[in-house]
């Protein structure tokens, strides 16, 4: 007997950039930021473009919103907040650094005609940087970045299911440094990351992991994009190539080292805009208005 | 031992949020129980534990509790109890709280405080520690406990090991294997001492009439009792049997009325009052033997606490009530095991003053003593129908005592 056909994922194929006018590493706040390592502006709008242009290649529309000054990471898009149907629920981000960003978050998805809701304040949350669609769930990490009872808060805005991860590795310090869904059964893991309880989730969530080594999850390979077959990664270890090959995915490795000395990869600069959570949601077309 | 209630919410079942909070606390040498959960219906639905955790000292709960919280843990929204002070000597506030013999905790300085002595009947004062305090006890300037706001009480846990009290669980009756029972007394009695708790006897005339004064002298004198509490009558009468032979001028040994016998009691109380007590009368050699005699001599303290239908008393029995049971109160500490021998009235008064904690054993041919005990709120008491003297003597050989 055939093992389950996988079914690849239904959402992935749009996605939120910002371009990096701003960005530059000015404060540290995760293992990787160092003031003194500058960041190269023209390489890091050329990698930009790439992973801009390798995702549209791969079958991806990208919407852009515009860049502000002192607002550096407004670049990482993933931390903007969730997107589910028509609903945008902004983040509450951690560091004073960053919740700056909000206002122009905000701005942009009220433009987009999509209905703001938001965490009650004092809970944080940072968006899909820190939750990501499984299998009808979304597995949501916490600790370094997240609050814990913005699981409850989450599941009551979009209506679905939330599975909490415990993260324990200061450097993957978002979920999204940890967890890759690829399709309906694979998703590249990296259970250093997690707790012993946050593992077992996973393992029941997920019922043909690619598990990254310690070493492998360093490279920040889990904070890739997946565009229907393709894989858009930041680096490839040789076994995980091989393994995604194997499954009959296409490897794109789209380097963003610039933006990997602020702590981020080729996950963290896109924001998936059709994402549907709920039941009953239904994501906002390429012109901003719902479906039936 | 610091406690405290804390609420944990959200999607706690399949994230294994509540078996990783568990896990934490058993993991840091603290306990929980998990007094109320609500499960949600669906896998939207958030669920809610309300937990009660516990650990060795403050600092620790503390500790624990921060740890606790990044996966969601809170404090409970748990009110102060309500503190008046009193105005007068001896007299409560009205509305004061009135305490069951179980363990208890009040909630007040934002934590949750044990009652260090529970015992039924009484106010809380609250003051370096949380203790109860008898109505005659209270001073003014005293701050009690109002209502119940901000007090829980515990239900009954069995002690350790305690399968006796599954045994006898059932109704009291006389349809029990008596020598099972004793067996287990005694095993309960073992692991009372293992623990160093004290082992008190609680004993009635009977004791002496049905032949089990060498019994519980052999118990005194091995060290199974490390405290006593009867009244005139158990007192008097191991006396007489030791020194004229008689209980209530009924011979001990042949069971047939004694010449004269009728007032045999009235010259023991006598010639002890001429000693000036119990003590005395021991050392005078006016009395060789026995429960008191082994008491005095192994310096097992006694309480005797009088009534009006005493003759005499001896000189040693408490007349005034509310001293006597003060005093009981007082050699109340470490006790574990209790052992309710033939005895109603003072098995009753004693039950009053006892934590729900003690291991109570209410040995009596008549199983209305044991319910009576029971109906008088001493709930954790578990009977025997049995005569008292050939229990004894069944407890002592099982023991060991000689």
């Amino acid at each position: 007997m055939s093992p389950t056909s996988p079914v690849a994922l239904p959402w992935g194929r749009r996605y939120l950039m910002c371009p990096p006018e701003h960005f530059e590493v000015v404060y540290e706040i995760n293992p990787w930021m160092h003031r003194e390592v500058k960041v190269a502006p023209d390489a890091a709008v050329e990698q930009w473009e790439q992973l801009r242009a390798t995702l549209q290649t791969a079958g991806a529309t990208v919407e852009l919103m515009p860049a502000e000054p002192g607002a550096p990471d407004l670049v990482f898009t993933a931390n903007a907040g969730l997107v589910s149907g028509r609903t945008f629920v902004p983040s509450r981000f951690h560091h004073p650094e960053r919740q700056v960003e909000t206002p122009h978050d905000v701005a942009w998805f009220r433009a987009a005609g999509y209905d703001i809701r938001k965490l009650p304040a004092g809970v944080e949350h940072e968006g899909a940087g820190d939750a990501l669609p499984f299998a009808g769930a979304l597995v949501s990490g916490y600790r370094f970045r997240s609050d814990l009872r913005a699981a409850t808060e989450l599941s009551a805005l979009l209506g679905c299911p939330v599975r909490s991860v415990e993260l324990v590795d200061q450097r993957l310090y978002h979920l999204d440094l940890t967890l890759c869904p690829l399709d309906d059964r694979r998703a590249i893991c990296a259970p250093s990351g997690w707790d012993r309880y946050g593992q077992r989730v996973i393992a029941s969530l997920v019922p043909e992991p690619l598990e990254l080594t310690a070493e492998e999850a360093l490279t920040f390979c889990a904070n890739s994009v997946v565009v229907g077959n393709a894989v858009v990664m930041p680096a490839c270890p040789l076994r995980v190539g091989r393994r995604l090959e194997g499954w009959g995915f296409d490897v794109e490795v789209c380097p963003v080292g610039e933006f990997i000395k602020a702590g981020g990869g080729c996950r963290c600069l896109t924001l998936a805009l059709d994402v549907a959570l709920g039941p009953a949601e239904a994501p906002l077309d390429d012109g901003g208005r719902a479906r039936g | 031992m610091a406690s405290e209630t804390v609420v944990l919410e959200g999607h706690i079942v399949d994230s294994l949020i509540l078996a990783k909070v568990l896990d934490q606390i058993l993991e840091s040498g603290a306990e929980y129980e998990v007094v109320d959960f609500d499960m949600g219906r669906t896998n939207l639905d958030p669920s809610r534990a309300v937990i009660d955790v516990s650990a060795g000292d403050p600092d620790e709960l503390d500790r624990l509790l921060a740890d606790l919280h990044q996966h969601g843990v809170n404090r409970a929204d748990v009110t102060d109890a309500q503190l008046e002070e009193c105005r007068v000597d001896g007299v409560l506030p009205a509305g004061f709280y009135a305490t069951t013999n179980l363990e208890t905790d009040v909630h007040t300085g934002g934590r949750w405080q044990s009652v260090v002595n529970p015992e039924m009947d009484c106010a809380v004062v609250v003051g370096d520690e949380v203790r109860t305090v008898p109505m005659h006890r209270v001073r003014a300037g005293d701050r009690v406990v109002m209502g119940e706001t901000g007090v829980r009480v515990h239900p009954l846990r069995p002690a350790s090991g305690a399968t006796v009290f599954e045994f006898m669980s059932s109704d009291v009756s006389s349809e029990k294997p008596k020598a099972l029972m004793t067996r287990r007394v005694a095993e309960r009695m073992r692991s009372g001492r293992e623990r160093d708790a004290r082992i008190l006897a609680v004993c009635g005339p009977a004791v002496v009439h049905t032949g089990g004064s060498p019994h519980l002298a052999r118990l005194v004198r091995a060290g199974w009792v490390d405290v006593l509490f009867a009244g005139n009558g158990f007192a008097t009468h191991d006396i007489e049997s030791n020194v004229l032979g008689t209980s209530l001028g009924v011979s001990v040994e042949r069971g047939s009325q004694t010449e004269g016998g009728h007032s045999n009691h009235l010259r023991v109380i006598n010639e002890v009052r001429r000693h000036g007590s119990i003590a005395a009368a021991v050392d005078i050699g006016y009395v060789g033997g026995g429960v008191m005699y082994e008491c005095v001599r192994q310096r097992v303290p006694f309480v005797l606490g009088g009534s009006v239908r005493d003759d005499g008393p001896l000189p040693d029995v408490i007349t005034d009530v509310v001293e006597a049971a003060d005093r009981m109160r007082a050699e109340l500490t470490g006790v574990g095991v209790a052992l309710m021998l033939a005895t109603t009235l003072h098995a009753v008064a004693t039950g009053n003053l006892l934590p729900a904690t003690v291991e109570t054993f209410c040995v009596d041919i008549n199983q209305a003593v044991v319910t009576k005990l029971a109906d008088r709120g001493s709930h954790q008491a578990r009977g025997i129908v049995t005569d008292v003297g050939p229990f004894l003597g069944d407890l002592a050989d099982e023991l060991g005592a000689r």
